[in-house]
Formats: structure tokens, C-alpha cells, sequence
């Protein structure tokens, strides 16, 4: 707003750029919840209700859906469980923190927390394996689709599936005889297993829907689809990528579509000049919605050049089949393949009476219904209970993303969204004085993970298709961010179960986790004043909110 | 962010150096391999009018072997430390703690001599100079001098280093044959040490003859642990997390 402003009244392009610092100072921040979670059950281990109250911080003034993130959340709480009665408070608070939005999940990385840890806690209580207890609640996979408590309607999914295949490759219960044997002779290294069957919503989002949430925007996507005449392939979307690998994904699905080389499909995107129609990438709806957009786009231009091709090759319409690009008279050898339609849109030299010339499309598609990806996600963490030390030893996820177009991009998505949340697990942190001054407002003190402290993932996908879209798929693009952070906290608290832990503040630091072993112990220890400069952070000794003239 | 401005002068040779010092006063300030004053001048937290750059001295950089000792150039980078052939054979505790050091573009960049003369003590390599009793070679206005590790380190950040001083070498003891481990605890993989142990011992007979323990971020200084060393460890020491997984165990011991 402020460059437009800007270059309106120099007459000049005024470009914006900020430092990290200010990025990490002014752009906003997430997941900032306070969460009172209540759930009621049988003896049996049958859930009967669940009560959330959440305190959420706003921050300092309202960013573009600030308010809106526990509202997506609460849609989040029952996950994939068949929970009968469910109670949602929330106080949305101001502070004088940095603003919190949308930050890669959106609300249901942080109901997913609370219901995953909460269905632990409740194993405990019931002294039931915290897998089995899950199994016994959720939705089984023909019961689909079901409404839920707060009135969605997951339309497929096989949580025993993914499961079952999960527990297999993590070897489940070679790691709790481990761990039980550990226990016995009293380790100081611990075993923990974490789990989280998380599902979402996401393919965000049927329009009516945001319109009853006043959502500020409808939950449509566009796409438009030009057959040049040289044959190849000019696709126009509103799902802007920004490194997704859109591009890729959207050529193999116009290229499976029409029949044309991957390589003869062009996606442009991203400048309003070439691409004014569309809502963009966010809430893991790219493919699922505008995706769909694209394949709706494609239909309407094999519909007309089904027509061309008839006036063509002089046939019914209806004696003409599409497959592999190209329109064949059936039982003769007779064909047009769909880049010679094309050119012949493009001259018009003869064209079916009342054709316009040239071929393309356009289409927007407005969801039905949202899109329910789902997983099991297994994490086995190693504490040092001498120091505290968190190892995450091995990760296990089996993904239901629905059907997959790209195996190496969803694949890609689950990486890194499984190191952003194991991060929020076990690393990042927004620390703040009693001032509300942000001290850990560069990378020099901000925590963030790399390749070494992180294991290689073992990632896996299966697939039940979306019944809600042509293509049957789901969305990954927040999956791993949403289902692993549970995961974590989870294994934490598992290894110290023994010594008494029952909950540790994320991130579980060694400094966290050393002390909740001591106060379960029944020791005391000092709490460390929050702007404590972090021991081994970027500069070393050198504390950058108060230096101590070190190097002059 | 962008550092304040500064002079910036790269001579050619020690006493070059030293007179560009000389005649900045308090100043002026060295830069080595920049790994620790590049973020302090761009958080500005230093504003040096003068920045002197030892990396136009060639006789800084390298490692020669001296027959009873290994002596390194002030200006050596870890990485050219790890990997030299003399340092792994006869200090190998020195290569086993440099390769801790950071990541990749630091160990390329960052010097043995300037993580010593910056003095944190977070710092991994002062630990290791102090246990290996390293000497320190000073190029100053009235010549050279050398200094044992023990009276190098005075405080937090301070050294023997006076202002118009240069850290040229750093002298190794040989070890050959000794077996040593570099222990490090920290955050996260790249982070700077929270508390680390510097650990040399040689062994006789199954049983430790001779130990060398220098203490990481425990004090304002490196510290070496003396008392740990004079202690017999061949009776009744049994290694930490026997019993606990293989990953568990390589991930304590694995620079052994």
C-alpha cells in the first residue's frame, strides 16, 4: 500500500525492500494460542465430548485473516474422530506483539496439536496404547462420508489404511518393547514414540462457505487454456506458484488431458497483466480447485474441438473418440490429431456454421466441498534425560493425499513441511521481554533447524481419491506442518512419561525438558528470564540486545 | 543490515600490519577470516574506523610440521586445518574440533587465529589450545614474542593480544598416538558451543597414562580441567551411555 501511494505521488516505481530483521520484526507471526482443552470419555475409551476454549493472540492490530485462523481451526478440533458433542470458545486477544496471520496450516496445525495431544493424555488416563485409542474413535474407512460434529462432510479416507503401513515401516512395536526395556533398566538416554493421525481441510474453499465465515474473498480459482496454432499449449492460471512447482504439476494434467507432449504446455501465471483472474495459492487448494479449474478448461476445449473434428473428418460427433490427442471416427482409421484442429481454428478457413475461430477455453471452478487429506505420522525421539538433549531418531509418515500428480513434488512438500513443523517443536521461537520488545528478532538469535539436526524422513503416500473433484486429488501443500509438530511434543513427553512429565511448553529445548524432568523429580530449578540471551546462538557469547562492548 | 562505514587497509606483511595498527590506535580493528566481526560490524555492535586485513600476508597461512611440534598459521582456515595431514596425525584433537566449528562457509572462511584472538568463550579451539598447552607466536611494535596458552586467555574476549599486536602462529605440542575427542552440546547442528569438552588422553596398557582436559564455555575463559587430568581414570570409569541405542552412542562418541 505504501509504495502504491509512493509511486503515485513521485510518478516513479518505488520498490520495497527490508532487512531480515524486519521482515522478522514486521511481517507477522503464528500460532500464537493459549488452548484449555477438555475432552470427556467412557471407560470403554468411547470419546463423548470435547470442550475447546482457546486464547488466541492477535497480536498488535488485525493482518488480512488474523481473526480468521482459529475460526479455520475450529472446523479442525474433531479431526478424525467420531466425537458427539463438541463446545468452541474463542477470545481473540490484542497485545502489543507482532501481528499473527496465516502461517503455513492456519488454524489446524494448532487444533491438530491440541486433539492429538489431548487423545494421548486421555490414553493415559484410560491406560490405553495411544494407537488404539485412536482406532477405536475415528471414522471408519466405510463410514465414508461422514459428517462431523461441526458439520463437515469428509467425503473418503482410510485412516487404516495409512496406519496400518505407518506402523509397519516404523516398526511400531519392536520400538515399544525397546522402549519398555529402557524403562526397566532405567536409561538415561529415553525412548519416546510420538504419533499424530491428523487430517485437514483444505482446497480452500467452497465460496458459500467463506461467505458464512464473511470470509473477504470467495473460494473460486480460474484458468484459461489457448491451443496456438502451432500446437502448442498456453495455460493461464490464478494459482500462482511461488515455488510449488505448479508449472509442473498443471503441464502433466493439460497434458494428460488433451494429449499434447508435457513440453508443448506453457503455464502463465503470476502478472495480472496476463493472468487478472484469480485468488491464488494458499490453504493447499492449488491443484484441488485450481487444478480442476484447468481440467474444467480442457474439457470445454475438447468440446469444441470434438465439433471441428466432426466437420472435419465429415462425422457424427457421437461416432468420434478422444484418446491420446487425438479424435478418431470409431472402427475406421480415420483421425485428427488435436494440434490440427487447432491450426485449423486458427486459419478458419472452414469452420461448422456459427464456430468462432481459434481454440481455447476459459473455466472457473467454485469447489463443493473442501478437500480432507489425511495421515498417520510416527516419530521416535531419543531425551537425554541427564541433559535434556532431544534426538528425533526416525520419522515415519504414510500421507493420504488423494490421487498424486507428481510423486517428487509431493514428496518434496511432506520434507519440508515436516521440517517446518518439527521446528516449531522442537526450535523456532518468538521470544519477547516484559516490554513486548521482540529479542530474538534476527537469525543471528532465532532458532532454525538444518539438514544435520534433522533424520532422513521416511515418507510414503496412499491414496484415496477425493470423490469431490474429477481428479480425486486432495492437496499436500500444509500436511507435513500440520502433522508433525503433535508428533513431536507427543515422543517428548512419551520418553519422560515414566519420570512424570506429563506436558512440556513447545519448543522442547534441552533447557525445557531438563527442567520439567527436574520439577517431576520434585527438584527446583531457576526459571531463565525470557530475554536470557540463548546460549549458542549466532554470535556467540555476544548478546545483540545488550552488548557488552565485547569488540570495540 | 549494512555495517558503519570504515577505513580498510590489507598490507602485505606482518610489520606493515603492525604499523597500520600503530598508527590507527584503539581504532583499528583486525580481520581475519571476518566469521565473528562481519556479524558484530553489520549488527553494529563495533563501528572500527579501520579495518586491517591479514588475509594479503601469505606467511599466516599454512601448517608446517617442526619436527617435536606442529606450528599453524594464525591465518590457517579450519578447513585447510582439518584436512592437513600433520594436524590429524599429531594433533588430532585440533581437527576433531574444527570440524565441529560451524558449517561449511564458516570452516572456508573462518581462522584458527582469529577464533583464539576473538577470545569467546563459546569459542571451540581455545579449549583445545589451552589442553594441548599450545603456545601463541604475537608480532608486536617491539617484535616477537611468545605466549603459553594459559597466559593468552585473561577474560571474557581478552587476551595477551595488546592493540597494536598480531597473533601469527599457534605452536602444537605433538600427540601422536594419542587417542582424543571433542564433545560438543549445543542447540542445534551450526550453533556455537553451549558447553563443550576438549578431551586427550594417551593410553599405556589399557590404561590412561597421561590426560589433557581443556572445558568449553564454562568460565569467562577456556579452563582447563587439572584436576580431572591428575585423576586416575583407569579404575572404575565406565563410558556414559553404555546401554543406551548405537545412533545414541555415535552421536556422543563420533569423532572418536
Amino acid at each position: 500500500m505504501l509504495c502504491v501511494v509512493l509511486a503515485q505521488k513521485l510518478g516513479r516505481p518505488v520498490k520495497w525492500t527490508e532487512t531480515r530483521s524486519e521482515s522478522l520484526l514486521t511481517a507477522h507471526h503464528g500460532r500464537d494460542q493459549i488452548q484449555d482443552i477438555t475432552i470427556t470419555a467412557k471407560k470403554d475409551g468411547t470419546v463423548t465430548g470435547l470442550d475447546v476454549k482457546l486464547l488466541a493472540d492477535m497480536g498488535a492490530y488485525l493482518g488480512l485473516v488474523g481473526g480468521g485462523v482459529p475460526i479455520l481451526g475450529a472446523f479442525m478440533f474433531n479431526a478424525i474422530y467420531k466425537i458427539p458433542a463438541y463446545k468452541f470458545t474463542c477470545t481473540n486477544v490484542f497485545t502489543t506483539k507482532t501481528l499473527t496471520d496465516a502461517y503455513r496450516g492456519a488454524g489446524r496445525p494448532e487444533a491438530t496439536f491440541a486433539i492429538e495431544r489431548i487423545m494421548d493424555e486421555l490414553a493415559v488416563e484410560l491406560g490405553r496404547d495411544p494407537m488404539e485409542l485412536r482406532q477405536q474413535n475415528w471414522i471408519k474407512h466405510e463410514e465414508f462420508p461422514f459428517t462431523t460434529v461441526c458439520g463437515l462432510t469428509y467425503d473418503s479416507g482410510n485412516y487404516e489404511q495409512a496406519t496400518q503401513q505407518a506402523m509397519e515401516l516404523f516398526d511400531y512395536a519392536g520400538l515399544r518393547r525397546e522402549q519398555e526395556e529402557r524403562r526397566r533398566s532405567g536409561d538415561p538416554v529415553q525412548l519416546g514414540i510420538g504419533i499424530s493421525t491428523f487430517t485437514e481441510m483444505c482446497g480452500l474453499a467452497p465460496s458459500r462457505v467463506l461467505g458464512s465465515l464473511a470470509y473477504g474473498a470467495g473460494g473460486w480459482e480460474a484458468a484459461s487454456i489457448r491451443m496456438l496454432a502451432t500446437g502448442k499449449v498456453e495455460v493461464i492460471t490464478g494459482a500462482s506458484p511461488h515455488g510449488q512447482g505448479h508449472e509442473t504439476a498443471f503441464s502433466q494434467i493439460v497434458a494428460d488431458q488433451l494429449g499434447v507432449p508435457f513440453e508443448d504446455v506453457e503455464i502463465l501465471h503470476g502478472d495480472t497483466q496476463i493472468s487478472p483472474k484469480g485468488l491464488d495459492t494458499y490453504g493447499s487448494r492449488s491443484l484441488a480447485v485450481g487444478g480442476i479449474a484447468i481440467v474444467d478448461a480442457s474439457q470445454k476445449v475438447i468440446a469444441k474441438a470434438r465439433k471441428l473434428a466432426a466437420h472435419m473428418l465429415e462425422a457424427d460427433e457421437n461416432d468420434l473418440e478422444f484418446a491420446n490427442g487425438t479424435f478418431t471416427v470409431r472402427g475406421t482409421d480415420k483421425g485428427k490429431a488435436i494440434q490440427e484442429i487447432a491450426f485449423a481454428a486458427f486459419m478458419a478457413h472452414d469452420l461448422p456454421d456459427g464456430m468462432e475461430p481459434s481454440l481455447d477455453a476459459d473455466a472457473v471452478y467454485d469447489p463443493e466441498n473442501f478437500s480432507f487429506p489425511h495421515g498417520t505420522h510416527l516419530a521416535a525421539i531419543e531425551v537425554d534425560t541427564e541433559t535434556g538433549h532431544v534426538d528425533l531418531r526416525k520419522y515415519v509418515c504414510v500421507d493420504d493425499v488423494g490421487t498424486v500428480i507428481n510423486p517428487l513434488i509431493v514428496e518434496g512438500q511432506v520434507h519440508g513441511g515436516l521440517a517446518q513443523g518439527i521446528a516449531q517443536a522442537l526450535f523456532e521461537e518468538a521470544n519477547y521481554d516484559e516490554q513486548g520488545t521482540l529479542v530474538n528478532g534476527t537469525f543471528v538469535d532465532y532458532t532454525l533447524p538444518s539438514a544435520a539436526d534433522l533424520p532422513s524422513f521416511d515418507t510414503h503416500v496412499v491414496s484415496t481419491p477425493a470423490t469431490s473433484n474429477p481428479l480425486g486429488v486432495k492437496g499436500v501443500g500444509e500436511a507435513g506442518t500440520i502433522a508433525s509438530t503433535p508428533a513431536i511434543v507427543n515422543g517428548v513427553i512419551d520418553a519422560l512419561r515414566d519420570l512424570g512429565v506429563t506436558d512440556v511448553e513447545m519448543p522442547c529445548t534441552s533447557q525445557r525438558v531438563w527442567r520439567a524432568i527436574q520439577d517431576a523429580k520434585g527438584r527446583s530449578t531457576q526459571e531463565t528470564p525470557v530475554d536470557t540471551h540463548s546460549p549458542g546462538a549466532g554470535l556467540g557469547s555476544i548478546d545483540p540486545n545488550n552488548p557488552q562492548g565485547e569488540v570495540q | 543490515m549494512i555495517p558503519a562505514q570504515f577505513d580498510y587497509v590489507k598490507p602485505s606483511s606482518v610489520e606493515e600490519a603492525v604499523q597500520a595498527l600503530q598508527q590507527a590506535g584503539d581504532e583499528a580493528k583486525i580481520i581475519a577470516g571476518g566469521q565473528s566481526l562481519l556479524p558484530v560490524l553489520r549488527l553494529r555492535l563495533a563501528a572500527p574506523s579501520l579495518l586491517v586485513d591479514l588475509g594479503g600476508i601469505a606467511e599466516l597461512r599454512g601448517i608446517r610440521d617442526e619436527g617435536d611440534r606442529v606450528a599453524v598459521g594464525a591465518m590457517t582456515s579450519y578447513y585447510d586445518i582439518i584436512r592437513d595431514e600433520s594436524v590429524q596425525q599429531h594433533v588430532a584433537l585440533l581437527a576433531q574440533a574444527t570440524e565441529t566449528v560451524a558449517d561449511g562457509q564458516v570452516r572456508h572462511r573462518g581462522t584458527l587465529g582469529g577464533s583464539l584472538a576473538h577470545a569467546d568463550p563459546a569459542g571451540d579451539l581455545g579449549a583445545v589450545a589451552l589442553a594441548l598447552d599450545a603456545e601463541l607466536v604475537i608480532a608486536g611494535p617491539e617484535g616477537r614474542r611468545t605466549v603459553p596458552a594459559p597466559q593468552f586467555f585473561l577474560d571474557y574476549f581478552t587476551t595477551a593480544l595488546g592493540e597494536s599486536d598480531i597473533l601469527t602462529e599457534i605452536r602444537f605440542p605433538k600427540y601422536t598416538g594419542w587417542g582424543s575427542h571433542y564433545e560438543k552440546f549445543n542447540r542445534t547442528a551450526q550453533a556455537w558451543s553451549m558447553v563443550a569438552i576438549a578431551a586427550a588422553v594417551r593410553v599405556e596398557g589399557g590404561s590412561i597414562a597421561e590426560a589433557r582436559v581443556g572445558l568449553t564455555n564454562m568460565g569467562s575463559t577456556p579452563i582447563r580441567a587439572a584436576g580431572v587430568e591428575q585423576r586416575s581414570w583407569a579404575t572404575g570409569h565406565r563410558r556414559r551411555g553404555a546401554g543406551s541405542s548405537r545412533k545414541g552412542h555415535r552421536r556422543h562418541c563420533r569423532a572418536e
